[in-house]
């Protein structure tokens, strides 16, 4: 029984055609990701390549003056990625990878944008995270709006009635039938990402499909749920699509407007002309003060006295655009705390809505949230000081830019640890999928 | 074909439709995602304050330097802040994926940052609702909704069979419940331009009717727009044997023109046109312009060429006997040189991108959803090329005050003053900044950006006219039974 059921369904249009449309469109996505990472590699790749040649070019033209030097010097931050995030590109396409900065006013070179088609931003990534989130569901919607329905539109329901033991044993077993061959075929796609992107089978990557598998029998209860109300078919798959609508369009949608103009920012503009007002305007004053303001966050350096007021200096240079950094940290602070509560509360909202909770699990899970990137703007600003504190006294005392080891200097790493929170990743998922359990349930009774 | 009989079946269609309580339900669900979508575009297009604001503090402290070099005033620079277009309340467009601020400098072209991707969670990514959104992707399912049984369940429980017996065409029947539907996606639509010219009129600026151009060609296409998709339905329903199957077809068509082609094909077109990364744009620029000619290399041939010809003009032997200041000649020389290299290869990338996008913008010939959206972006001005006008004009307003600077050093700073630029001593007069005028941005005018929409264009009316033939065409052949 079971067996036809299986063969019954295997040769219908629907899974024929669905089936081949998530295999190919899986293919795609995991080709995208593949591209996502390689170019994201290579970008790596180049910047340590190019800062041996950097650092050795500039130290040709300028060993007689390390001030002058390090104006010249970028230094290399890598953030670095994991392989999980070609399955879930998130927000990672629009934040670079990679910071080369001077040990000049941090601000002013943090935020440079990468390089990105903002059409393709556009139209978003079509990667296996958008597959999971957005066409698993359409494709049960497919499998099942007429699990019952079409039984009765071709008369066969009376048989139903009369052969078999339980109604809901039979819809049970077709809805099992679909619900094989679906999960057969996210796995079959999850082992080919896998294979193909190099992904080690370690507890990121099986949260990961935990999620996915936790998600979409979300997608088969809610859709069973509307199908065992006995309806046709017209109505089913027009309540389940509306459904989908709401889930996957409307909500998010509506969520991301309400937060972005709710709590716009502002700060980074205003921070922006803070850092550049804070630097340049020290130009046009007294070096003395300039300095002794730089000293004020600095007093390891105040032994290195002030210099005369006529004329160029690199200690008052670099006091300078430190100073800049000084200027815009208020209003970099609270930039900072507004895309933090941003954050917070589409987590919070996300965590009743499936759709939401699963895209957000997925992108925190393969690093490519937003947290990950203010993480490493953070992890930037750290750096920049140690860079700092080593080159000021070497610059201060004019020592020969020969004497300093430039092998020490190759690009460093941001590593990607994060705890999983296993109940904080499914719960919400399990819990909205048993409330629906339980109201459908009554609802049949 | 007579006139009273298809207002005749188009008012029966309609007073079917207003039998049902849904009718009253999808209305109201429209009004409500109006209301959300219009307080949307409003709080993203409000953040134009911000943006003259800002725009506004970086002219202040512009013109409130005192005397100064003038190279400090090409490195203290200015900003472009993008002002949003009136009408992106109604389309978003790629607005939340274009950078917002770009600082302007001498001999550095900066990125435009802070773009409300860049502080956005991954939630953006589902899209945005915008009121161009709900018309070009909920709209389409309503029509498909309230139309798709309209002629088969005639057909079914033999209504049709009457009106054919009762001296009704095959063709005044169709035109007639297509005008019907029509009448009904007409009540979507009005609310949602009524709401557009309100606020239009509320936000109004003296830009010489132009926003007005653009509210009546939004008008026009939505509506060509609503037509096609209900002759679509009309078509779709006489042709099925079940309502069920029209349905079905319907969806499905919805499905792959609206969720699943664009992005499989702007995929696939980023795929086969992969764009360079930051740094190797960047270092392109940079070994190009060494190439041709560092300017501060004190020992570059190029430049040292450069010197000695002038010297030989000028019948002088060096350039401290020169008329003017050599330091200011040779930068405005430098950043002529590499202003033109950064512009090639920015246009190269622009053209990259142009490719990228080529297969989604192909792709509208068939997909009347993708064209609709062009054009709606373009009207709106919050398509691709609107922004790289920006960006064109922000960079041209750069070169213009990096090379005033230059001018501006050549004419009032003292000849035997060649390098370094700080101190009291080598200044020119404030009274200079505020004589250059502020960056002022103007949005490229209807008819150039919908010249780039010439694919779009000819699907919408090749739409129309294949499927008004179509229809005709069925109407010949079309069956009772």
């Amino acid at each position: 029984m079971y067996l036809f059921m299986f063969k019954q369904f295997l040769r219908t249009k629907t899974c024929i055609f669905g089936l081949s449309i998530v295999l190919l469109l899986g293919l795609v996505s995991i080709l995208v990701g593949k591209q996502f990472l390689v170019r994201q590699e290579k970008a790596i790749d180049e910047v340590i390549e190019k800062q041996a040649a950097h650092i050795e070019r500039n130290l040709d033209h300028h060993s007689d003056d390390i001030g002058l030097l390090l104006y010249y010097l970028k230094f290399a931050l890598v953030n670095k990625a994991t392989p999980l995030a070609a399955l879930s590109i998130g927000q990672s396409d629009v934040h670079p990878k990679v910071q080369r900065v001077k040990i000049l006013t941090l601000e002013g070179q943090k935020y440079d944008s990468d390089l990105v088609n903002p059409v393709k931003l556009l139209y978003g990534n079509l990667d296996l995270g958008f597959l999971i989130v957005n066409v698993f569901p359409l494709l049960i919607i497919a499998f099942t709006y007429n699990l019952r329905s079409e039984e009765v539109e071709s008369g066969t329901w009376r048989f139903v009635q009369v052969m078999s033991r339980s109604r809901f044993r039979f819809l049970f077993a077709k809805l099992s039938v679909r619900a094989v061959l679906l999960f057969s075929a996210l796995i079959l796609l999850f082992m080919l990402a896998s294979l193909i992107l190099g992904i080690p089978w370690n507890d990121p990557f099986f949260a990961f499909l935990l999620t996915a598998v936790f998600y979409l029998i979300f997608w088969f209860v809610l859709s069973y749920g509307v199908v065992s109300l006995g309806r046709n078919s017209n109505f089913n798959a027009l309540t389940l699509l509306a459904l989908w609508l709401c889930l996957v369009i409307l909500l998010p949608a509506a969520l991301n407007n309400f937060v972005n103009t709710r709590h716009p920012i502002p700060e980074a503009f205003s921070s922006m002309i803070k850092q550049r007002n804070g630097y340049h305007q020290k130009w046009d004053t007294n070096k003395r003060k300039t300095l002794e303001a730089f000293y004020a966050r600095y007093p390891q350096f105040e032994s290195y006295g002030y210099p005369p007021e006529e004329g160029f200096n690199w200690r008052w240079y670099y006091a300078m655009q430190h100073l800049g950094d000084e200027a815009a940290l208020e209003t970099r602070q609270l930039m900072q705390e507004k895309v933090a509560l941003r954050e917070k509360i589409s987590k919070g909202w996300a965590r009743f809505v499936p759709s939401l909770h699963a895209q957000l699990v997925l992108n925190d899970l393969a690093g490519t949230n937003l947290s990950n990137y203010t993480n490493f703007l953070d992890e930037t600003d750290r750096f920049h000081e140690r860079m700092r504190l080593f080159f000021y006294p070497k610059i201060f005392s004019e020592v020969n830019a020969r004497e300093i080891n430039w092998q020490e200097f190759s690009p460093e790493y941001v590593a990607y640890n994060q705890r999983i929170e296993w109940q904080k990743i499914l719960l919400p998922l399990l819990i909205v999928t048993l409330l629906l359990i339980v109201v459908s349930r009554r609802r049949i009774q | 074909m007579r006139k009273g009989v298809l207002l005749l079946i188009a008012r029966q269609f309609l007073a079917n439709v207003f039998k049902s309580k849904a009718i009253y339900l999808l209305i109201g669900m429209m009004v409500i995602l109006l209301f959300y979508a219009a307080l949307s575009g409003k709080g993203y297009h409000d953040q134009n304050h911000f943006r003259t604001e800002h725009q506004e503090i970086a002219r202040k402290s512009w013109e409130d330097n005192p005397d100064k070099h003038p190279h400090r005033m090409a490195h203290f620079g200015t900003f472009a802040f993008r002002l949003k277009h009136a009408l992106s309340v109604f389309d978003f467009g790629i607005e939340s994926f274009t950078g917002n601020a770009v600082f302007l400098e001498a001999h550095r072209q900066n990125m435009v940052n802070f773009s409300e991707a860049s502080f956005s969670t991954g939630l953006l990514r589902f899209g945005e609702l915008s009121m161009a959104m709900i018309l070009q992707t909920i709209l389409p399912l309503l029509i498909f909704f309230i139309g798709y049984a309209s002629i088969v369940s005639d057909r079914a429980n033999g209504t049709l069979k009457i009106l054919l017996t009762q001296g009704a065409s095959w063709k005044e029947i169709l035109l007639g419940r297509s005008l019907g539907l029509f009448i009904i996606a007409c009540i979507f639509i009005l609310p949602y331009l009524l709401t557009l010219a309100t606020l239009l009129f509320s936000e109004w600026h003296d830009s010489g009717g132009e926003e007005w151009t653009r509210f009546a060609l939004v008008t026009f296409f939505y509506l060509l727009y609503a037509i096609i998709l209900c002759f679509v339905t009309i078509i779709v329903s006489a042709q099925s044997q079940l309502a069920k199957n029209a349905l079905v077809k319907l969806l499905g068509i919805w499905l792959l023109l609206v969720v699943l082609l664009p992005k499989t094909s702007q995929a696939i077109g980023s795929y086969f046109y992969p764009s360079p990364t930051k740094l190797t744009f960047r270092s392109a620029i940079e070994e190009e312009v060494i190439q041709n000619g560092d300017s501060h290399n004190p020992n570059d041939p190029f430049f040292n060429s450069l010197r000695d010809s002038v010297l030989n003009v000028h019948q002088v032997k060096s350039v401290e006997e020169l008329p003017f200041n050599y330091g200011g000649f040779i930068m405005g020389q430098g950043e002529k040189l590499s202003a033109k290299i950064y512009n090639k290869h920015h246009n190269r990338l622009l053209i990259n991108y142009r490719n990228q996008n080529s297969l989604t913008n192909w792709l509208s010939i068939i997909n009347p959803y993708l064209a609709l959206k062009n054009i709606s972006m373009t009207l709106c001005g919050t398509d691709f090329e609107s922004y790289v006008d920006f960006q064109k004009q922000s960079e041209n307003y750069r070169y213009l005050l990096a090379q005033k600077m230059n001018e501006l050093q050549m004419k009032y700073i003292s000849t035997g003053h060649i390098s370094g630029s700080e101190g009291k001593v080598h200044v020119v007069n404030r009274s200079e900044w505020k004589a250059f005028p502020d960056f002022d941005y103007h949005y490229p005018t209807v008819v150039s950006g919908l010249r780039n929409e010439i694919p779009s264009l000819l699907s919408v009316l090749g739409w129309f006219l294949l499927s008004i033939l179509f229809l005709f065409r069925l109407s010949k052949k079309a069956k009772a039974l």
